[in-house]
């Protein structure tokens, strides 16, 4: 199974990229965690711009949960050694949205979530999030954690000479051992969240709804609210 | 005699040298294009009966009647002439000369002077013609617009010289008692009754003057032809040689470099990808450019410049020949210090990009590059095989993969055929969506190889899973064959589309991978019979995959239905009683020559009316949706699917009929827009031919009939 | 009892506290004594609001990083607490926000994080959270094995009871440590009319909405919402709007945070346009439109009709009521 580098995480690598074209000696690192097929998305990232890979594979990690991957990245980046961390923000409600929070929070450096537009200040990082009905401005200084949306810019559809020069740059591969996280602080057995059962949706909770309009109105507007779009 | 064989010596020497020059130029301006794919050396065989046919035989000039025959005058009278030429010089020595063995058997002189009579009748065909197309009056519509007019005329003028010197060379011959055919030769016995009271002395005179005005008239004709589009006289033989056998249509070739196929894999560090200067062009592709006559053919069925797009074959070609000539001093140069030393305006050529807008000096204008839909309009009608949608294509390859220059709205395309295997990126699971509700089912492969006792493995392509309208097609399709009793299977999700629109914008790295994952697939799967419903999948099959390895017995949909029909398998019974016309496929037709099966379905269908468009079969007008123009925005001019739609109608149809998804989406949009418009009945409809099959066979009831 | 802790929001930055809030206290209730930490002025009415909905204790959080580091402050102040009253469950509604303040808060405690749940109840062995996951195709039990059960809640998904409380309400002192860098709120403006690529918000018309006047609805609910207008690829050929505003294969590619479609059938190549939205909401005469397939809500009904009362709907509640980060 050859894994994707989805819209997110692409504008993440692109927002990368942009910032590191512009300064000499600025470096841009690509870090994944996940099985063999993993190593797909990475190098479609080196593709998008990143200089280097660093793929953290090891079946001890099978079965990590949020918290785990998120102390497993941060070790990584640790290592590396970073001014700052881009990540692409998952969907709100999804398992992974909560990776980056955490990684910078591990870290001890701030995090700008949700980022649709970035760019660097003077003294760190601006970003710019929609939150319903207006658009906020954060700002923090460097190092940060920044995650990105896949309304953050476009990226630019890569030359041959990317692909080819991608294959190429190094990818390295880390086994636990390199980062100084034990087995059995990550993995399934060492989750802090467990499930316990799965049930199928029959309907999958997509509601139409058929009645008269100013009903079905107030239903949607408080659809939108619920989720800050209103 | 001696004067005149000195001065005819001296003028051969003369125009010799001249045009040796020229030739010498062109020859290494076309050898600092790269070497040539190795196949266009292979073959030698189909190449030469190629050389016979078209050449010898004026095949495709005869198929525009009244300038094809004139041109095959022209043609045959400058091979027989020759001989004359032969005469003219052996003249110079001996004033009676007569070509060994036949020189003076009645019948030579007389086909000798049949082709002078022929030849001058051809060219007043030629003269008539151009006046009748003059692009002054005419403008785009007419076939000369863009050629150089004066240079034409000088040609015809000079061939009119050729002639009239000649003519009067041998009457004076006639007249002075050398001539060395005693009968046969009428027209000339006709000249010289005429000039016959001037008196021996000015016969005489008449005959030197004669001799040297002939031969003068041809040595100044061989030199005007070198430094003009009449060269094609010598070059179309060789350009005829050296091209895709059977035709320069169907499939496109990989990526060439120096001659061999570039490893996307593991490129060279200097490999070429496809054009992005005038040198990178293949001596073969300098030849084309050289050999274009400006005839024009090429343009008078282009769909692009039919619909106001810059679009124009005729132009490309002659812009990208121009280009190299006025390059040539640069590219010939030995040694930088040399090219520093040239004229500034040859530096400047060299600096134009190749593909850029006019302002930045641009030989080709993008909006030219990207009208194209690769329909091969112009490749079927050129009579001299120049190969235009290649070199097309080769140009969309440098921008697509090594400037990532292209229109930006087909990134979305590309992106999902990376992401999703398809284009509109709904991924392979979606690809089962159109089995829903089928009367019966349909196995599925999944992972073990087709048992022996299956017939056909279904190619549904992306269209056909996930187009709406298309899985009409695709589900029509299904029931006939279950209704027929061929036993079929499908590949499911794990098809991927065949790479087509990757391979015509010019992606073709992308190409290579999804060519190769569904080798993978079919061969895996033990393919040997496979049946599509599109006509841009059943090329990339047929006719590309064996470049990736992947060999198999492909058949359209409409060639199996119609064996179907025939075999009384499938049978037509209740009558429907409508007016259709039928659409030819660019993809179907054009390129791979399957015009009858659709018409033997629709002509099996009782009570069905069929009217052809003008523009059918060979000369089918395009769709508009090929060269991944699906897939970009059509901005500039008229619509194509329009114009086509425009055409259908008018034949009265209440049903226009198709063989291909993009021709249906295409035409469908067309009558969508001329019905609100006004222009088209409201019942008017377009469907695919199978589904004119299915309402026969099943008869009426709720069908999946309409689009 | 355990205490379970509910990150209280409220309306605008002195508003009341709003609805996910009494959600989140309902859903409290079951799993043990709920105790709210308002974050703002610690008005009467938000006080109030909460003792109806059954919190036994209040915090309030009067400093002034609340406003300037919204998320620190939060993330700080549940820590605080966590450390001081062990509780068994921190409940947060998910959103931007509050996803980031789980995520960190979990971190901090090295607890487990469940996001989005729709329910949770009480097992025996302790809290069990459910999910949807997959584009909601699959229910997911899950519970947390060490430390707290750190959630975040799609509170959408539960009904808000009242249970009548009397809080015990104190004040929560809150200093930053010395030297800590966290991110700052600058400012904050109304949306403009953004670019469809960028647009959280895309309103998209088709051809159900009948004529160019028609079309105009589009243009007002996406004024209304601060969103980008566009239309289908069928509703620029009929010219209703200009060509590069379309949602389409070979127009705009959006990802939107929604995604409002009036009048579209979604066509194939009109879903590869949109594909990227993360919440999709259709409105349409035709029940058996593709666009239903997608939809995360859909109505089915008069265009006209269903889009004008909306419009109205969204404009009334435009005039007050705000969520508290929203200044």
């Amino acid at each position: 199974m050859r894994s994707q580098l989805n819209d997110a995480d692409a504008c993440a690598v692109d927002q990368a990229w942009r910032i590191a074209v512009r300064r000499t000696g600025a470096q841009v690192t690509a870090v994944t965690m996940g099985p063999a097929g993993a190593a797909a998305a990475l190098r479609k990232s080196l593709v998008l711009g990143a200089d280097e890979g660093v793929h953290i594979l090891d079946d001890a990690l099978a079965g990590c949960d949020a918290l785990g991957t998120a102390r497993v990245l941060a070790a990584a980046v640790r290592r590396l050694g970073f001014d700052l961390v881009l990540c692409g923000a998952a969907a709100t409600g999804s398992a992974t949205a909560v990776v980056p929070a955490m990684v910078a929070e591990i870290l001890g450096v701030p995090v700008l979530c949700f980022a649709d537009g970035l760019k660097l200040t003077g003294d760190g990082v601006e970003i710019r999030r929609d939150d319903g009905a207006g658009v906020q401005t954060w700002a923090a200084t460097l190092p940060a954690v920044v995650s990105v949306t896949p309304r953050c810019g476009t990226p630019r559809y890569p030359r041959f000479a990317a692909v080819a020069q991608a294959r190429h740059k190094l990818v390295r591969t880390w086994p636990l051992s390199r980062l100084g996280i034990r087995r059995s602080e990550v993995g399934l057995a060492a989750a802090v969240t467990r499930v316990r059962a799965v049930t199928p949706v029959e309907d999958r909770g997509r509601v139409v709804i058929d009645c008269d309009a100013p009903t079905a109105a107030a239903r949607l507007a408080d659809f939108l609210a619920q989720r800050e779009l209103l | 005699m001696i004067v005149r064989m000195v001065l005819g010596l001296l003028m051969t020497a003369v125009a010799f040298a001249l045009a040796g020059r020229r030739v010498m130029t062109l020859y290494r301006l076309g050898r600092s294009g790269q070497p040539v794919e190795p196949d266009r050396l292979r073959d030698v065989p189909k190449r030469a009966w190629a050389v016979v046919t078209e050449v010898l035989g004026q095949s495709k000039l005869l198929k525009w009647s009244v300038p094809g025959i004139a041109h095959f005058a022209v043609f045959w009278g400058f091979i027989i002439l020759g001989a004359t030429i032969v005469e003219g010089y052996g003249a110079l020595f001996v004033r009676d000369f007569g070509l060994p063995l036949i020189g003076d058997h009645a019948w030579l002189g007389f086909l000798e002077d049949l082709f002078i009579v022929a030849v001058l009748s051809g060219l007043v065909v030629f003269a008539i013609l151009r006046l009748r197309q003059d692009p002054q009056r005419e403008g785009r519509r007419s076939r000369f617009f863009g050629s150089h007019l004066g240079a034409a005329w000088l040609v015809l003028f000079m061939i009119f010289n050729v002639m009239w010197t000649l003519l009067l060379y041998r009457s004076a011959q006639i007249n002075t008692g050398n001539f060395p055919f005693p009968r046969g030769a009428f027209a000339s016995e006709a000249v010289a009754l005429a000039l016959a009271p001037a008196g021996r002395t000015a016969n005489d005179v008449l005959e030197h003057v004669g001799i040297l005005g002939s031969l003068g008239a041809v040595l100044a004709f061989l030199v005007i032809l070198v430094y003009s589009k009449h060269l094609h006289i010598a070059l179309a033989p060789f350009n005829v040689a050296f091209s895709r056998r059977p035709r320069g249509l169907g499939a496109l070739l990989p990526v060439h470099s120096g001659g061999k196929p570039v490893d996307f894999e593991d490129p060279g560090e200097d490999d070429k990808i496809g054009r992005g200067v005038i040198e990178d062009f293949t001596w073969k592709g300098m030849l084309d450019f050289a050999t274009c006559t400006e005839c024009g053919r090429c343009q008078s069925q282009c769909p692009a410049w039919h619909t106001e797009k810059p679009l124009n074959p005729k132009l490309l070609i002659m812009s990208l020949r121009d280009h190299a000539l006025a390059k040539a001093p640069y590219l010939l140069a030995g040694s930088d210090e040399e090219r520093a030393k040239l004229p500034k305006d040859v530096l400047a050529e060299a600096e134009r990009p190749l593909v850029g807008a006019v302002e930045a000096g641009g030989v080709i204008d993008p909006d030219v590059l990207w009208s194209c839909v690769t329909c091969g309009a112009c490749v079927e009608q050129c009579p001299v095989d120049i190969e235009h949608v290649d070199h097309i294509v080769d140009m969309r390859r440098y921008q697509v993969l090594i400037e990532s220059s292209f229109p930006s709205e087909a990134g979305a395309m590309l992106r999902n055929l990376e992401r999703a295997g398809d284009p509109w990126g709904r991924g392979a699971k979606a690809r089962l969506e159109w089995m829903a509700g089928l009367p019966f089912e349909v196995p599925v492969l999944n992972g073990e190889p087709i048992p022996g006792d299956v017939e056909y493995l279904l190619w549904v392509g992306c269209a056909g899973a996930l187009d709406d309208r298309a899985k009409k097609t695709t589900r029509a399709v299904a029931e006939l064959l279950h209704t027929a009793g061929v036993s079929f299977m499908v590949l499911g999700s794990q098809e991927r589309c065949t790479g087509d629109p990757a391979r015509r914008i010019g992606q073709e790295l992308l190409f290579q991978e999804l060519g190769k994952q569904n080798v993978e697939t079919l061969n895996a799967a033990g393919a040997r019979r496979i049946v599509v419903t599109c006509a841009h999948c059943f090329n990339a099959i047929r006719n590309e995959y064996p470049q990736l390895g992947g060999v198999y017995e492909v058949v359209h949909h409409t060639q199996l239905l119609s064996k179907l029909v025939a075999e009384g398998k499938l049978v037509p019974t209740h009558p429907v009683e409508e007016t259709v016309t039928y659409h030819d496929p660019c993809y179907l037709g054009r390129h791979n020559r399957v015009f009858s099966p659709p018409r033997e379905i629709l002509g099996s269908v009782p009570g069905l009316r069929f009217n052809e468009m003008p523009r059918n079969s060979e000369t089918s007008f395009c769709c508009g949706a090929g060269g991944a123009r699906m897939w970009m925005e059509e901005s500039i001019g008229t619509r194509i699917n329009e114009t086509r739609t425009d055409e259908a109608l008018a034949t009265g149809a209440e049903v226009v009929t198709a063989a291909c998804p993009y021709c249906i989406v295409m035409l469908t949009d067309g009558v969508a827009t001329r019905k609100q418009q006004g222009k088209a009945g409201e019942d008017v409809r377009v469907t695919d031919v199978s589904q004119m099959l299915l309402q026969s066979v099943r008869g009426p009831g709720d069908g999946d009939g309409s689009a | 009892m355990e205490t379970v802790l509910v990150l209280a929001e409220r309306h605008g930055a002195g508003g009341g506290v709003c609805r996910p809030t009494h959600a989140l206290l309902t859903l409290a209730r079951r799993l043990g004594t709920p105790a709210a930490v308002l974050c703002g002025p610690a008005d009467t009415a938000s006080i109030e609001a909460l003792g109806r909905f059954g919190a036994q204790a209040i915090w309030t959080v009067e400093a002034s990083e609340v406003d300037d580091y919204p998320a620190t402050a939060r993330v700080e102040a549940l820590v605080r607490l966590a450390d001081q009253i062990c509780p068994s469950c921190i409940l947060v509604a998910s959103g931007r926000g509050g996803e980031e303040i789980a995520a960190r808060v979990a971190a901090r405690l090295d607890s487990g994080v469940l996001t989005g749940a729709v329910d949770m109840w009480m097992g025996p062995d302790g809290p069990v959270v459910v999910q949807r996951v997959l584009d909601g195709s699959y229910l997911v039990e899950s519970s947390v094995v060490r430390g707290i059960t750190i959630c975040t809640v799609f509170t959408e998904a539960v009904s808000p009871q009242p249970s009548a409380a009397e809080p015990a309400v104190r004040s929560l002192d809150l200093a930053f440590p010395q030297g800590m860098q966290a991110a700052r709120l600058v400012s904050r403006e109304p949306r403009g009319r953004p670019d469809p690529t960028a647009a959280a918000v895309v309103v998209a018309g088709g051809r159900g909405l009948g004529s160019r006047d028609g079309f105009e609805l589009v243009e007002r609910i996406a004024g209304a919402l601060g969103g980008a207008a566009c239309g289908s690829h069928t509703a620029a050929e009929l010219g209703w709007c200009p060509r590069h505003q379309t949602v389409d294969q070979i127009g705009k590619a959006v990802h939107p945070l929604l995604y409002l479609a009036l009048g579209v059938s979604g066509s194939v190549r009109h879903r590869a346009g949109m594909h990227g939205a993360q919440t999709v909401v259709a409105i349409d005469r035709d029940p058996e439109a593709p666009i239903f397939g997608v939809a995360d809500l859909g109505v089915v009904g008069d265009v006209h009709e269903v889009a004008k009362e909306l419009l109205t709907e969204i404009r009334r509640r435009r005039h007050g009521e705000r969520l508290e980060w929203e200044a």
